[in-house]
Parts: structure tokens; C-alpha cells; sequence
């Protein structure tokens, strides 16, 4: 079978990881009076540093072998997942805001890990290794889920009812 | 999370984040994309070759060679007496079949002639076209001198021109020897 002429390099997860990275500084920093001061600059340094390891990896392209590449970029992408994740505990389990921490994991970490497991799939797809397809309908159907929850979940009135009561409670 | 009431160092403080974050995605995904940009290749026959003149493969007479793709000639057989000059008005041709475009040629030594230079004067080559080109290869104080390529001519489409090649051979000549001289048509 021809190969697609779309088909994604390793790097693509580096730079999914650099935007997701960004996406945290923006949000972190919109968020700072919730969160420690330096944490947005911390992670534009991780993009930044992101944006050295594609560097790196665009001139020892012949060096490094496509299984290395993807490893060390995937890795990465991992890394900022994680990050995404872990802002998402500290809301809820240290800040114990619920509501936040619920339109975070609606609005960001969820669509983000679905995304990313959208691309990995993809990625092994077109090395050979398709995922198998009982993980292809969960993932499809967990996506289906997800976004009607989310449409659902963070309507304007229901969130502006759910910080108000938040707001009430913590008076 | 709305910055509206917000203290303007908040505000200033956003605003720097989301240009350097522009900046950074923007140069992540310019150098993702030259990582990805692929070239495509395709092979095409050329345009300008060599044609077999009326003067080759007769008897007696010089023996063109052409390789399949008409783009390398081989002369052999050609002949150089002494004190006189000999001309090959028309061997080979070089052919520009292309139907639209500017095509420029011009002549370029590509390998030194072999040796024996004391039993030659020269060997001198021609493009017969709207003007004439010149690649001379001369003996001087017994060792043969290299021309620089000549300068470049437009040859119209679905043309042809001859090269001439003269030769001469010095008076003291010894019969038999010879001399290989490779040249190019160079295609701009």
C-alpha cells in the first residue's frame, strides 16, 4: 500500500508537546492568583526547551533512527500531558476547587489526552501497528462522550450558576 | 480568568506570554514543517542533443558514436595532416528540440587533450550558429593550452546547429599519433 503523503514525523508529538506547554503558560497565567507566580514562565522555558529538542532533532535527522525519535518525542508530549494532569490534582486536591477543577479536566485535560491518543494511534497506524480495534471504538466512542458532557457540562449558564455557588460556599 | 478588573501588570503580564508563545509555535512549526517538505524529482528527457552529421560513418571519413539518450557523441577517426588544416564541416549537429523557451549553449573544455602536443597545431572547434563559437585547443612551446568556454548563445527552438572541427598537425608530425580531447555543450 502507497504511504499518505500526511503522514506524521516523530516530531509532530514534540511540537503537539511545545503547544500544550504554551496552551498551560496562557492558562496558568490567567489563573496566577490560583497558582505559584513563576509557574507560566516555567513553562514557556519547557516550550522553549521544546522547541530545542526539534532543533536537535532536525540536524542529527540521519543519526537518529525514526524508534529513537519518536521515544525521546514522545516522551515529551508525555511530559506535558503529565503537567496538564498535575494542574488539574493541584485544583482539585490542594486547592479543593471542585468546579474549577472540573472545567479544567472537561475543557483541558481530557480533550488534549484525546488527542493526543488520537495521533499516537494514527502515528502507529501508518508504522504498521494499528491499535487494536476494540481501543479504536473506545476511543471513538469515549470522544463522543466526552464532547457532548463538555457541551453539557460548560454551557454558560451552568457555569456561571456552579462558580456562583462556589463563591457562596467559600463566603 | 476574565483580565477585565484585572491590574494592567496582569494584563502586560499575558500579553508578553502570548507573544513569546506565539513566536515559539510559530518557529516549532515552521521547523516541523522543514522537516516534512519533500521534493519530487521527475525524469525528463533533454532537449538539446546531438544529431549525426552528413560527414560521419562514411567511408573513410570519421565514425560518430551517440549513447542512447543522444546526449554524449564519440568521434573517432578524425584526421590531421601537416602544415595544412583540416575542417569536418558537419560530423555531428547539437539539437534543440524544445518548442518554447530561451535555450542558451556554449562549448567548455571538460578533459585535457591526452599528450603528443609536438605533432599538433591545434584542434578547433566550432559552433556553427547565428554566430560562431570558438573552443580552440592550441600547442604552444610544445604543450597544448586549454581554452576557457566560450561565451554562451541562444539557440532558437527546433533548430540545429553544426560543429565544426578543424584540425592541423605540425610539420614535424610523426604519422600514427594521436590525441583524445574531451569537450562539453554546456545547457543553460
Amino acid at each position: 500500500m502507497e504511504k499518505l503523503a500526511s503522514e506524521l514525523l516523530p516530531e509532530f508529538f514534540a511540537l503537539m508537546g511545545i503547544d500544550l506547554f504554551l496552551l498551560l503558560s496562557l492558562l496558568t497565567c490567567l489563573l496566577d492568583d490560583r497558582l505559584p507566580k513563576a509557574i507560566p514562565y516555567i513553562y514557556q522555558f519547557a516550550a522553549l526547551a521544546g522547541f530545542g529538542h526539534l532543533l536537535v532533532s532536525k540536524n542529527f535527522l540521519i543519526v537518529f533512527t525514526d524508534y529513537m525519535r519518536f521515544w525521546y518525542c514522545f516522551i515529551y508530549l508525555l511530559v506535558s500531558l503529565a503537567n496538564i494532569v498535575a494542574v488539574n490534582i493541584y485544583f482539585a486536591a490542594v486547592k479543593k476547587q471542585w468546579t474549577l477543577a472540573k472545567v479544567w479536566s472537561g475543557a483541558v485535560t481530557f480533550p488534549t489526552i484525546l488527542m493526543s491518543i488520537f495521533f499516537v494511534s494514527n502515528y502507529s497506524y501508518f508504522q504498521g501497528v494499528p491499535f487494536p480495534l476494540f481501543l479504536q471504538i473506545a476511543l471513538v466512542v469515549s470522544a463522543i462522550i466526552m464532547g457532548t458532557s463538555v457541551a453539557i457540562f460548560l454551557s454558560p449558564e451552568a457555569l456561571r450558576s456552579r462558580f456562583k455557588e462556589e463563591k457562596e460556599v467559600r463566603e | 480568568m476574565k483580565l477585565r478588573g484585572k491590574p494592567i501588570r496582569k494584563s502586560l503580564k499575558f500579553l508578553t506570554l502570548l507573544l513569546t508563545s506565539m513566536l515559539i509555535a510559530s518557529v516549532s512549526a515552521g521547523m516541523y514543517l522543514s522537516l516534512t517538505m519533500k521534493s519530487t524529482i521527475g525524469v525528463y528527457r533533454s532537449n538539446v542533443y546531438f544529431v549525426k552529421g552528413s560527414d560521419a560513418n562514411q567511408t573513410g571519413g570519421p565514425t560518430l558514436l551517440l549513447d542512447s539518450t543522444n546526449t554524449t557523441a564519440t568521434i573517432t577517426g578524425l584526421r590531421a595532416y601537416p602544415n595544412a588544416t583540416f575542417t569536418y564541416e558537419n560530423v555531428t549537429l547539437v539539437r534543440n528540440n524544445a518548442t518554447s523557451g530561451t535555450t542558451l549553449i556554449r562549448l567548455a573544455p571538460k578533459v585535457n587533450p591526452s599528450g603528443n602536443a609536438t605533432d599538433f597545431e591545434y584542434v578547433k572547434f566550432m559552433l556553427n550558429g547565428t554566430e560562431a563559437r570558438w573552443l580552440n585547443y592550441t600547442v604552444t612551446a610544445g604543450s597544448w593550452s586549454t581554452p576557457s568556454a566560450s561565451d554562451w548563445i541562444t539557440i532558437p527552438t527546433e533548430t540545429q546547429w553544426s560543429i565544426v572541427i578543424m584540425t592541423k598537425a605540425s610539420a614535424t608530425a610523426v604519422t600514427g599519433r594521436t590525441v583524445t580531447i574531451q569537450i562539453t555543450v554546456d545547457v543553460d
